[in-house]
């Protein structure tokens, strides 16, 4: 909303800055407070607001060992999670960030050179590392992490109890009473486990029970204890600055993402196509916008009323505010679609229908892409890609990475956010207000028998693959860190 | 039933001495103002040649901006009258909507008259006019060196409308001049209700004809009579399918008045036949239709429905009255917000009602039990066509499984097919859409973009169920058939 960035109303920026001065435990409840009254809302805001304050978390609190730190990541990423639950990015960041530790910690402790299974282990951990926090990683890197997780699994057989993340449920709060009704076993770790079974490695993760196997081996090396102590002073500092330099780059892959997705669109749009687009997004524009460096084409806006259309409007009328601009305070714009070449025709969302037949491709923004290949999308979205799926449109889906998130909800319903009805009956309408009822949805859920592309920034996908590129990025322990009672 | 004399059908029309009034007023001063320009108009063009030479581009400037203060003044003087007028329904419309939440008796078609809110979209557009005053029928020829703001696949559709009577013509009748900017302003809206209201003013144009000397009614009034008055409600808005139907019948009737009959008799007769074709096409039609929907409806139905159609209220309203216990859920969209209307008055009933734009259809697609669509008109292929998101509904209804049941009299099958919204349509002023105060003011200035308004969208018959008629209720694939048997009934 304009209204949010106007004057001194906190929002990102102002946030950011508080963060610098701040003392860490008021800069979590700022950022509870600004998730909570949306101050900070969507995926992008929200995710870099979240990967900023885990930098913060990381380099200010005291811990000595990994366990620590990975408890209080994870009882951060608990309350930011409880504080505005329909925000996936904020928990898919806490999750990279989680498993960014964890990958870090075990590449640690294996180049002190004690272990055995190191020596096969370690190369192929230092490739992990690199694919893990580069943001350009070549989609094929997707392949081999299986095998280094199951290195950094062999691991963790000897250094369980020193990494006891697992293991402190003194600091975790209780059970969370919202959103219960959320999965209570992902589909995608069970693949990736099962991919480790088939690879008959021994790994404590193979089975779904994991986890809980991480404790059983305690006898296994009281050799260790003695050095303990001295090891995990020098590592902490050298975990300390190897997470944030992790945490940094996450920052950076935020920055990057939507240039990143622009350099598919000469690929996927062509001359004289008309596209379909809904709603306001700065993925999808400057997808269009790339594509206009080279093509002529013309855009369809539907306005996605009553929730979007200002931001709509202002969008075709070149008025598209540049995230990184916000830095300035000043709200610079992006270059007009119509600058760029582009006939922008808006229409209303009924009209869909009627010039479906005409439009070439729909490219749709996401808020939020579930794990089987779903995704949720402003409102209107479904009917949109229903009614392309009925012309045997193709219907593209523009999102980052970090859009993708490990949950899966048995019920969609539940990931649905309702808004202001006041947008469609306000009270100029007199007695309608007590007695209509009315329903304003934000979000819609659109099934992946909708969508046939999804394309991100690590390149094109079909929605059935969307499932492995989950489990490359976030690790199968951290998919319920934020819910104690789903885990083993 | 009573004899239809509806009442508040005549409403709109009963204003008509003090519209009329104002508007020979209007007219008369949009005349002078015509004639003054047209006395200037020509003298550029010829002036200028001669003595272009001279002071060349100067001197024609000059005579522009004298032109066009000419044009300002004419303007002026003319918006205090024209206000007026077209004010004037306004207050009025509201009387039928706010009275009939109250059980409608037959014949109130006059609660189809649907109020737009008078914004400053209709204040920008009453300043369009004057530019083609002299040809208030024709399509506005692009002005050069602006920029079409067309879209180019509906490019073929786009009509201007026209919102004043400055530059009618003088044969127009004053009731179908009423007319015509009731339809142009949405305050007759609906095809039924523009169905009503033009015969009802057609009724009025034969009253007030005498046949010339020399001429006989039967080959005078259609063709210099009956066709200015059609060429300028097409003008305002094109004609409905349902008024294309009509016409095309009262122009047979006249046709077939035999030449001998007097000429008192003759216009008797007519008026006559204008009243039975609407009693039977629409007041009985009506009727049936809504006893046959309201009989479909049960106990704990949740009746989904999209905009506002007369023919679905009423069968609502009808299961109401009977002791259904059902829910409504209207759907609805921008810019119209038709829907709006029908929530209202169902609300004014005590009735269960939710209401949603179309973003909320699919959250609540699954608890619907029925879908009730009104028609425009219903294509010969089977196709409805119907307010843009009609189709929409039926797509989401058809994938949910739940039956969609379209209501229409068969006044409104046509023989024309379509197979998608291009076909036939009609685009509405795009600037219907700019939100008064929006970030879209303006937007004419903005190059390259383009607002598209389209009124229609036609939904592919195979998301139709059950079409329910006069003549009983038939599958889409029946449509030609039962528009044969109606005709040749006719002929």
């Amino acid at each position: 909303m304009p209204s949010v960035q106007t004057g001194y109303a906190p929002n990102l920026k102002v946030f950011k800055q508080s963060l610098k001065t701040a003392p860490l435990e008021s800069s979590i409840e700022y950022l509870i407070s600004l998730l909570k009254r949306r101050q900070i809302k969507n995926s992008r805001p929200c995710a870099i607001a979240t990967a900023e304050l885990l930098r913060q978390v990381v380099a200010k609190s005291r811990w000595t060992d990994v366990g620590k730190l990975i408890a209080r990541i994870q009882d951060v990423g608990q309350r930011l999670i409880e504080a505005q639950p329909r925000e996936m990015a904020v928990g898919n960041i806490v999750r990279r960030v989680l498993g960014m530790v964890r990958d870090e910690a075990n590449e640690d402790r294996t180049e002190d050179g004690s272990d055995t299974a190191s020596s096969i282990g370690s190369p192929k951990r230092q490739h992990s590392h690199t694919e893990l926090t580069s943001t350009q990683g070549p989609p094929p890197s997707s392949l081999r992490f299986s095998s280094t997780t199951e290195g950094s699994d062999l691991s963790e057989v000897n250094g369980d109890d020193v990494f006891g993340g697992r293991s402190t449920p003194s600091g975790r709060p209780p059970l969370m009473a919202s959103h219960t009704s959320y999965a209570v076993v992902n589909g995608v770790p069970v693949q990736q486990s099962m991919f480790n079974l088939l690879s008959a490695t021994p790994s404590p993760n193979a089975t779904p029970s994991g986890p809980s196997g991480t404790n059983s081996p305690h006898g296994n090396h009281p050799l260790h204890a003695t050095t303990l102590a001295e090891r995990m002073i020098i590592t902490s500092k050298d975990l300390r600055a190897e997470v944030i330099n992790g945490i940094e780059e996450i920052l950076d892959e935020l920055e990057q993402v939507d240039d990143q997705i622009a350099a598919y669109a000469q690929e996927h749009i062509h001359s004289n196509e008309i596209i379909l687009t809904h709603s306001s997004s700065v993925s999808v524009y400057k997808f269009l916008l790339k594509a206009a460096e080279k093509r002529k084409f013309t855009v369809i806006v539907a306005e996605s009323y009553p929730n979007d259309h200002e931001e709509t409007h202002l969008a075709a009328m070149g008025k598209m505010k540049d995230p990184e601009s916000e830095e300035d305070g000043e709200g610079v714009y992006l270059k007009s679609l119509q600058a760029a070449g582009i006939t922008v025709i808006l229409m209303t969302d009924a009209s869909v229908f009627a010039i479906m037949s005409r439009v070439n491709k729909v490219i749709l923004a996401t808020h939020a892409v579930i794990a089987n290949g779903g995704l949720i999308a402003a409102a209107g979205a479904r009917l949109i890609a229903k009614a392309a799926k009925v012309h045997r449109t193709p219907v593209i889906v523009v999102s980052g990475v970090y859009k993708l998130s490990p949950e899966y909800p048995f019920e969609f319903e539940s990931l649905i956010e309702y808004g202001d009805p006041g947008n469609i009956v306000g009270y100029h309408d007199g007695t309608l207000v007590d007695n209509l009822e009315v329903d304003n949805p934000v979000y819609d859920y659109v099934p992946p028998d909708l969508v046939d592309l999804y394309i991100t920034n690590l390149g094109a996908h079909a929605p059935s693959y969307l499932y492995r590129i989950v489990a490359d990025h976030y690790k199968t322990e951290d998919i319920n860190f934020h819910k104690p009672e789903l885990q083993f | 039933m009573p004899s239809s004399d509806p009442p508040p059908m005549a409403e709109p029309l009963q204003m008509n001495p003090a519209l009329v009034a104002a508007q020979y007023g209007a007219k008369a001063k949009g005349k002078q103002a015509a004639s003054t320009q047209e006395a200037s108009t020509p003298a550029p063009a010829t002036a200028a040649p001669e003595e272009k030479k001279l002071t060349g581009a100067e001197l024609k400037k000059k005579k522009q901006e004298e032109k066009a203060a000419r044009r300002a003044q004419a303007i002026a003087s003319k918006q205090v009258d024209v206000a007026s007028p077209i004010a004037e329904p306004s207050p009025a419309a509201p009387a039928p909507a706010g009275s009939t939440p109250a059980p409608r008796t037959d014949g109130q078609e006059g609660a189809r008259t649907q109020q737009r809110t008078a914004g400053p979209v209709s204040a920008g557009q009453r300043n369009i006019p004057v530019r083609q005053k002299q040809k208030a029928v024709a399509p506005a020829p692009i002005v050069p060196g602006k920029e079409d703001k067309t879209v180019e696949f509906f490019r073929h559709l786009y009509k201007t409308r026209t919102t004043s009577i400055a530059g009618a013509s003088k044969e127009i009748h004053p009731a179908i001049l009423a007319l015509g900017l009731q339809m142009s302003n949405y305050t007759i809206c609906g095809s039924c209700a523009r169905l009503v209201a033009t015969l009802q003013a057609f009724k009025r144009v034969i009253e007030s004809y005498t046949t010339p000397p020399g001429n006989s009614l039967t080959r005078h009034l259609t063709s210099h009579v009956l066709s200015p008055q059609i060429d300028f409600l097409t003008s305002c808005r094109p004609i409905s399918i349902s008024m294309g139907n009509a016409i095309r019948w009262l122009k047979l009737e006249i046709s077939k008045v035999d030449v001998d009959t007097p000429e008192s008799e003759a216009k008797e007769n007519l008026c006559n036949a204008i009243d039975v074709f609407l009693r039977e096409r629409v007041t009985f039609a009506d009727q049936i239709i809504a006893q046959s929907t309201a009989d479909k409806i049960k106990d704990g139905d949740v009746i989904m429905t999209y905009a506002k159609s007369s023919i679905v209220q009423r069968s609502l309203v009808q299961a109401h009255n009977a002791g259904k216990k059902f829910k409504v859920i209207v759907v609805d969209s921008r810019p119209l917000h038709e829907g709006k209307h029908l929530a209202t008055a169902l609300v004014g009933l005590g009735m269960d009602v939710k209401y949603c734009l179309l973003n909320g259809l699919s959250h609540n697609i699954q608890d619907v039990t029925k879908v009730l669509l009104g028609a425009h008109a219903m294509m010969s292929n089977g196709r409805l066509f119907s307010r843009v998101g009609t189709a929409l509904v039926a797509m989401e209804a058809n994938e949910a499984d739940k039956p969609v049941i379209v209501l229409c009299e068969t006044i409104k099958f046509t023989e024309r097919v379509a197979l998608d919204s291009f076909v036939h349509n009609e685009i509405a002023p795009a600037d219907e859409l700019v939100i008064p105060g929006g970030a879209l003011t303006n937007w004419e200035n903005m190059k390259k973009l383009q607002l598209c308004n389209p009124m229609f969208d036609v939904t592919p018959a195979e998301y139709i169920q059950m079409i329910i008629t006069e003549s009983g209720n038939v599958p889409p694939t029946s449509v030609p058939v039962l528009h044969r048997l109606g005709n040749e009934s006719q002929g």
